[in-house]
């Protein structure tokens, strides 16, 4: 049944964008980079080497699965309302409000640690639900399109969250925008027996398999991945589509800010203005979102492919004098390859509109 | 207050502001016409704002800066025309995806290029010289302002009309919005429908490549990483506020213009940095909603119908 409907996508949209081989993009896109390192003067063998070494020695898997946890939960963000059609981009305010929330809390709330860090996430999800609901709102209520309210919503975010940190949460102490640290019992924990990890791997992991199911084995996720494919016809069958638009917007806000408190809780331990919105997190999940064609497990793959292309990135850059910005640019090229359908070994039961040739 | 606020240097700070976005926004508005969702103008800009002090630092000339912008410009532009006219990708996509390939790219080159991390200031680096018109220039307020420009700065305000000409009182224009709005009816009365969106998104990748040579040669003689700061994305909203018309994006970008210049003036009169950030984002957004205009096609575009 659903192959068949797979085919009936009329739309072309980014879900078959990302449907040809990436085994074959990726080396087109470390091609195309090696190709860039070599024009800057370096050699992209010994770089390239260093990437791999840095990512699997030494620190680096540790590195590699602390940076795979925000960019794994961003592209679990992006992934539920892309499934639904909905190309968010606004999701960087999510996470920047979410761990201003979560930080606030955290600092004030006299608890026990585990009690204060679970209600710290918890206003981390609420404050980056929120932030997400308002570009949802605007599309249901006021024909506003999510990609561009989302995306105007970020700027604001960060510096809404800068002025309150600035005159009402500053610690005099520190020399750059930011919040008192957050008492240790607080902090999110390191978990031994995996790499010494963050214990927020746990909440990812997790999130990974409810989300995976949710997607293949309920009614909703099933009815989301028909709106994908095609509006109207998901609507002649009875889904609702302002509901499913608020509710999977709101979800993937809450995943953002739960990542943003995760950022504050387990890694800054504080919240420093600029800090999360510079990681470019929000960007790469995008990417492992598309590259992972919103399917839950496979973003899991891609989140690390792309924290290990990030961490192997910074050790080339220590060891081979070779700017770590080379793994965005492979990032980049990766997508574009598959965006553009560069590789196409059987192109089936798509009709190209005649008009147009 | 009023007397402090508005004066020449607040006019100067405007059109400084204005000029980027609005020769970004031409370019989309081309896109707009033809039919092709542009939204990697501000990958392009950047593409064009690197290449100009690289090319200006090299050979110690500002004009040869202003046309490798304009050519890597185009250069980057046929990535989305490849992409979109002719592989039927998602523009959405590769739009998403250019951008983030330029800050890549511009990212790795300026530290392996010029051996610096973040901003890279020369006295090598040649800036555009603004030219005053004679006699216009001795306008009062205005003059100085709006007749004593850099070379882009011009080009862009003569689009306007230029490109309304072009697009409403030409046949090339007709064929243009025809492709756009009617590909299948266009292609039967013989317009090549893939080489005209071409000609468009060439022309965007152009006119944005220029925007970042004004941006790195005019606004500042210098380049930073990620110089574009979201004009690119302000560019793209600025076509949609003035519904893709030539007279209507000028209006969208000097009202960014304003509220950026503003900005910058209030934040000297003690007005919190923050606010002044938000300003333009949060204009542009009151503006949209203010319009209210149905943005069916885009929604669907992006998407969803509600």
């Amino acid at each position: 049944m659903r192959e068949r409907l797979a085919q009936l996508d009329v739309r072309r949209r980014a879900f078959d964008a990302v449907a040809s081989p990436v085994g074959a993009s990726i080396v087109l896109a470390i091609l195309v980079a090696g190709v860039v390192i070599t024009v800057s003067g370096a050699n992209p063998f010994t770089a390239y080497s260093e990437m791999w070494s840095g990512a699997v020695t030494g620190n680096g898997p540790r590195t590699l699965i602390n940076r795979a946890i925000p960019i794994v939960g961003l592209g679990l963000a992006v992934s539920i309302p892309f499934r639904t059609g909905i190309i968010n981009i606004g999701i960087e305010g999510s996470m920047v409000v979410g761990g201003f929330a979560a930080s606030i809390v955290a600092i004030n709330l006299e608890a026990p640690g585990i009690v204060v860090m679970i209600a710290a996430c918890l206003a981390g999800a609420g404050a980056g639900a929120f932030w997400s609901l308002l570009p949802a709102l605007a599309q249901t209520e006021l024909q506003l399109p999510i990609l561009i309210s989302g995306l105007l919503l970020n700027e604001p975010a960060r510096a809404l969250t800068s002025y309150l940190t600035k005159n009402y949460f500053a610690d005099p102490a520190a020399t750059s925008t930011s919040t008192r640290q957050i008492p240790i019992p607080a902090r999110i924990p390191s978990v031994g027996w995996v790499l010494d990890a963050s214990a927020t791997l746990f909440v990812v992991l997790g999130l990974v398999v409810l989300i995976a199911l949710f997607n293949n084995r309920t009614a909703p996720g099933y009815q989301n991945f028909i709106s994908g494919l095609n509006l109207r016809f998901s609507r002649y069958g009875g889904v609702n589509s302002k509901r499913q638009i608020v509710a999977s917007m709101v979800v993937g806000g809450a995943i953002a800010g739960v990542v943003g408190a995760h950022l504050v809780l387990g890694q800054a331990f504080r919240f420093v203005d600029g800090d999360l919105a510079g990681t470019g997190f929000a960007w790469t999940g995008l990417l492992v979102c598309l590259l992972a064609a919103n399917r839950a497990v496979p973003i899991l793959v891609a989140g690390v492919l792309f924290a290990g292309l990030q961490v192997g990135g910074l050790a080339m850059q220590r060891n081979a004098g070779v700017s770590s910005q080379l793994a965005q640019v492979i990032q980049a090229v990766l997508i574009l390859a598959l965006a553009m359908r560069v590789i196409i070994i059987r192109r089936r039961n798509r009709p190209v509109p005649a008009e147009v040739r | 207050m009023f007397d402090r606020l508005f004066d020449a240097a607040l006019l100067d700070s405007v059109v400084r502001a204005t000029v980027p976005i609005l020769l970004a926004a031409l370019g989309g508005l081309i896109c707009e016409r033809a039919g092709i969702f542009q939204i990697s103008l501000e990958g392009t800009m950047l593409v064009g704002a690197f290449t100009a002090v690289s090319v200006s630092y090299a050979t110690g000339n500002a004009y040869v800066g202003v046309l490798a912008a304009m050519i890597a410009g185009a250069l980057v532009s046929l990535l989305l025309a490849y992409g979109c006219v002719t592989r039927r990708g998602d523009p959405i996509v590769i739009g998403i995806a250019i951008n983030l390939l330029a800050v890549g790219v511009t990212g790795f080159l300026l530290p392996q290029f010029f051996d610096v991390r973040g901003v890279f200031q020369s006295p090598k680096i040649i800036g555009l010289h603004r030219y005053a018109i004679p006699g216009l220039s001795e306008i009062p307020v205005i003059g100085p302002t709006l007749f004593r420009m850099a070379v882009p700065a011009y080009i862009a305000f003569a689009l306007v009309p230029a490109l309304w000409v072009v697009l409403f009182r030409t046949p090339l224009g007709l064929r243009l919005r025809g492709v756009g709005e009617r590909p299948g009816a266009a292609a039967t009365r013989g317009v090549p429908v893939v080489r005209y969106q071409y000609l468009a998104v060439v022309a965007s990748g152009v006119l944005a490549g220029l925007a970042g040579a004004q941006l790195s040669l005019g606004n500042v003689v210098q380049f930073a990483e990620n110089m574009s700061a979201g004009r690119g994305w302000i560019a793209v909203v600025a076509v949609l506020l003035g519904r893709a018309h030539p007279y209507g994006v000028l209006a969208a970008c000097a009202l960014f213009g304003v509220a950026e210049g503003l900005g910058f003036r209030l934040q000297g009169n003690g007005l919190a940095v923050q606010i002044t950030d938000a300003l333009p984002w949060v204009v542009t957004l009151v503006a949209l909603l203010l319009a209210r205009k149905q943005f069916s096609r885009l929604i669907d575009l992006t998407g969803r119908a509600t």
